[in-house]
């Protein structure tokens, strides 16, 4: 166990944070609910049966009043309080400010048990408002807190970053401009104590005023000058004005440039979607320069250095005096704010910290040096123990589902909280009771999964015997599962002339299902040529087998009578395959070039046999049977030959009667034909099955070892690991027994060794004496001839990259001849 | 769970913000170019294509616009700006950014929240 206290909290009045002291550094956790930021508005909501605590409060702030409650640490020690109508109780600044802290709790996920804080407070707080904030962090439920004043926090963040933790004797100011509150402070350390010795604020100034600066000095009356409007400001700002909501979208578009102001010298801001009082439509973009917000904000900016200045003359001192200016605050991020307080008291500013963690960063390095003093008693009055017996839909079709539970145990003091793990909702800290019903919003087509978690009046967390909540939510619940994988037919590049199935949707994916692939296609389609081809043909069946052997149940064929123009080759086309509840089956290919769709529903019970490609597929399957058989002969593997040749004998009757088909033949006898050929599809794929798979798995240990060694050689730790990934998997795919599959792997570890040599200067070298050898028959000698050129001297000066590029270009030189052509059936493959 | 940090794909965010606007725009006019299908095709690489790889599943982000939901203090997807009087039966009323949600697999995080203005519909 830790014997410092460790952890930091800034308790800010607009903005709260929580960080740790972990091995000499600090971490700043995050907002949980809020990714990416790691502040949590001080603002708590309170609505009947719910807190609601940070950003969400903060959204609530202006319009619900009398239910959400901000700002309160201005009140802190006085005998304020705050009536809140829907509990209809009234709640103390020390309460509201132990809500924060409590939800500060839940951002620490460390599984440490918080039971010591340093929390910081303004260097304005007497000791009544000190205790109030001491009294907050016992209420929170924390048993030592220790207090620092805001700058000193600063000021050791700043010394803990530079690592010298004896900052020289001497001055320093602590400028502090947040999102809505203003702070400067006079540090002086002395003889290694650090004291704030002056200080001065205003508590209504901030980032957020110059977001409404921007909006009702520049961009309202440039949109009134442009258009017809009675008092745009007024029917803007006023709640029941006909342009609130734009007023409040506008606000956040000024705030993005506002930020984008700090790092450019303009930011554009697009006002639409309104009409004006003559119904004309706005469409404006306004730009807005960083000189002209400069203008906007210099004079609450002067307002501030004033304030520094009545605290140098009310301490005797003048700039020389302060060592340094240290900027803190969100605001300060402006390069304006810097630079203008810089330039007219003449005092460096410090940026070297982050401003918006800076405070909460130096109270964790503050905890580390105080000595944790807390009887380590055993809590286990907190073993409350607590049963949960949740009731809900496990799969809903609705936008929310109700979760319902009952609960036994002591419920009393307890809270609860559901959120979901996507971070997209969250119930608020709600009392736990007997029974319990919310209602979880779900995001639609995928699995929901949300988490009850019990919290005692402390928020600690209490354990119980609840499972995480999952509920699917949209159209896959009724939907039923493929019983075979559905694939589509493209050319095989690495066989060429031969066909191979690509995997579309798996087995036992849920119906609806769709899925759009484009493919470059590989020959042209002239327009008018009948001949020119594409075939878009859907299989269902196992990916591994033949596309011969499974069933077709969807074919488009798109030539070159349909076609509205020439298609060029490599130009895409786009192909969506569609499964409905009740497996209809929609194709469509869509040519980019000539921007046409070919569109067909295919129904699971009505059979479409094209007799033009059955046709060809009967040839296609003969020619490979022969293949076959005399492979096998060759390698006197008998059995095999013996078992094709007995499908050859059945592959001919088949082929006669294909012959005798018509084009528009009436009969049912295509419909046998293609049973009778898928047949014998599959008789081959079984016969061969073995062959093909030994084939594949000595191409990838042949692979691997080539790959491995060229890893050791010339690998980065990224191609390292990609390659252990696939060995990994090697169990899992070799059982597969699929060469597809097999191959798969090849390909992925064939690329890695592609990768790594294109890098090589022995294969780039290679590759180079390889092109200059075809030099004369590039199509442009000029370029090829200052190509190879460049190339040499790439080689004589070592500049493998440079040599790279060469080689890329001179293969665009070499003419398409050269290139291999290959032989497609489909057209487009993989 | 592990939350991936969204901060290196702003760049990408920023893209699907613009898709976001153009499809917007798209729906207010009559054209026959097509360009919706263009659009889709985007949106798809967002979401299949342009993070994955062969060796993991689908991965990607597309986003949701949310014009016309109900809104709530417990809605954590977005970030909301309460115009009008009420703060009873909010519904979202302009979309300022999109929601845009990381995808993997068959689940799903929030990986950008959404801005909007919402309004009570009383």
């Amino acid at each position: 166990m830790e014997n410092t206290i460790n952890i930091g909290i800034d308790l800010g009045t607009t903005n709260s944070a929580i960080a740790k002291f972990v091995k000499g550094d600090v971490i700043v956790f995050n907002n949980p609910l809020d990714y990416g930021r790691s502040t949590l508005p001080s603002v708590v909501y309170f609505k009947k049966d719910r807190i609601v605590i940070g950003n969400k409060a903060k959204e609530y702030l202006e319009r619900d009043p009398k239910n959400v409650v901000g700002l309160f640490k201005r009140k802190m020690g006085t005998s304020e309080s705050f009536q809140i109508k829907s509990i209809n109780e009234s709640k103390t600044p020390i309460d509201l400010s132990a809500q924060v802290l409590k939800e500060l709790k839940t951002f620490v996920n460390t599984g440490d048990t918080l039971e010591s804080a340093v929390i910081t407070i303004p260097a304005s707080f007497d000791s009544i408002q000190s205790n109030a904030t001491k009294e907050a962090g016992k209420q929170a439920g924390f048993k030592q807190v220790v207090l620092l004043q805001e700058p000193i926090a600063a000021s050791l963040a700043y010394a803990n970053m530079k690592k010298s933790k004896e900052l020289t004797d001497g001055n320093w100011l602590v400028y502090d401009l947040g999102g809505g509150t203003f702070d400067v402070a006079l540090v002086r350390i002395k003889d290694g104590e650090m004291k704030v010795v002056d200080h001065e604020g205003d508590n209504f100034l901030g980032g957020s005023d110059f977001d409404r600066l921007i909006v009702e000095k520049l961009i309202i009356p440039k949109i009134s000058e442009e258009y017809t409007f009675d008092d745009l400001e007024n029917q803007m700002k006023s709640a029941t004005g006909k342009y609130n909501a734009k007023y409040y979208s506008l606000l956040n578009q000024a705030e993005e440039a506002k930020i984008r102001l700090s790092a450019v010298s303009s930011a554009e801001i697009i006002v639409e979607r309104m009409e004006d009082e003559e119904g004309n439509e706005v469409d404006m973009e306004i730009t807005i320069t960083k000189s002209e917000f400069n203008d906007l904000i210099k004079e609450s900016i002067d307002g501030t250095i004033e304030m520094i200045k009545t605290i140098l003359t009310r301490n005797s001192m003048t700039s020389n005096d302060i060592q340094f200016n240290l900027m803190v605050g969100g605001s300060t991020f402006i390069p304006y704010v810097r630079q203008r307080v810089e330039e007219v008291l003449q005092i460096p500013v410090n940026c070297e910290i982050d401003p918006t963690t800076a405070v909460s960063v130096g109270a964790a390095y503050y905890a580390a040096t105080k000595q944790k003093e807390v009887s380590t008693e055993k809590s286990d009055k907190k073993q409350t123990s607590i049963s949960i017996k949740a009731s809900y839909n496990k799969a809903s079709k609705e936008t929310d589902e109700l979760f319902a539970a009952r609960i036994t145990g002591n419920t009393e003091g307890l809270f609860y909280k559901i959120v979901r793990q996507d971070g997209g909702f969250d119930s608020g800290l709600k009392e736990l009771s007997e029974r319990i019903n919310e209602d979880l919003p779900l995001v639609e087509n995928t699995y929901n999964f949300f988490t009850l978690t019990v919290y005692d009046s402390q928020n600690n967390v209490i354990e119980t015997d609840i499972e995480p909540i999952g509920i699917n939510s949209g159209f896959g619940i009724s939907g039923q599962p493929l019983p075979e994988d559905i694939c589509l037919e493209v050319d095989d590049y690495d066989n060429p002339g031969h066909t191979r199935l690509a995997l579309i949707f798996e087995r036992n994916s849920v119906l609806p299902t769709k899925r759009t692939l484009t493919f470059p296609i590989n020959k042209p389609i002239l327009k008018g040529n009948q001949s020119d081809r594409l075939w878009i043909n859907v299989y269902e069946g196992p990916q591994t087998s033949l596309p011969e052997a499974n069933k077709l149940i969807g074919v488009i064929e798109i030539s070159g009578k349909q076609v509205s123009r020439d298609i060029a080759k490599g130009s895409d086309l786009e192909i969506t395959i569609m499964i409905s509840e009740s497996r209809d089956v929609t194709v469509s290919g869509y040519l980019n070039m000539s921007d046409q769709e070919f569109k067909n529903v295919f129904n699971p019970k009505e059979r479409d046999t094209n007799i033009t490609l059955l046709k060809g597929q009967v040839l296609d399957l003969s020619s490979k049977l022969d293949e076959e058989i005399e492979l096998a002969t060759e390698k006197e593997d008998y059995e095999t030959a013996s078992a094709l040749s007995k499908v050859k004998r059945e592959m001919e009757a088949v082929e006669e009667e294909a012959d005798k088909l018509t084009d528009d033949d009436v009969t049912d006898k295509r419909y046998q034909l293609e049973d009778k050929k898928r047949k014998i599809a599959q008789e081959i794929d079984s016969a061969t099955k073995n062959k093909r798979l030994q084939k594949a798995t000595n191409h990838y240990y042949e692979t691997k070892a080539e790959c491995e060694e060229i890893i050791d050689e010339s690998g980065n730790d990224h191609e390292r690991k990609t390659f252990n990934d696939i060995v990994s998997q090697e169990s899992a795919f070799m059982a597969t027994k699929s060469p597809l599959k097999i191959q798969e792997k090849s390909d992925e570890l064939h690329s890695i060794i592609g990768q790594i040599r294109w890098r090589t200067p022995d294969f780039l070298k290679g590759i180079f004496a390889h092109l200059q050898r075809d030099q004369t028959k590039m199509n442009d000698q000029s370029q090829a001839k200052s190509l190879v050129d460049a190339g040499n001297f790439a080689i004589e000066s070592q500049n493998w990259d440079r040599l790279r590029e060469i080689n890329f270009g001179l293969l665009d030189l070499l003419p398409r001849g050269s290139k291999e052509e290959i032989t497609t059936k489909i057209g487009f493959g993989l | 769970m592990l939350e991936p940090n969204f901060k290196q794909y702003k760049p990408y965010f920023e893209l699907l913000d613009q898709l976001f606007e153009i499809e917007r725009k798209l729906e207010s006019i009559q054209e026959s170019n097509s360009i919706s299908r263009n659009l889709n095709k985007m949106k798809d690489i967002f979401e299949t294509n342009l993070f994955s790889n062969s060796t993991s599943s689908e991965i990607g982000f597309a986003y949701h616009n949310p014009i016309g939901e109900t809104y709530n203090e417990t809605r954590l997807d977005l970030e909301a700006s309460i115009a009008g009087n009420s703060t009873e039966n909010l519904v979202i009323k302009e979309v300022i950014k999109p929601i845009i949600r990381y995808k993997s697999g068959g689940s799903t995080l929030i990986a950008r929240k959404g801005v909007v203005v919402v309004e009570s519909k009383n």
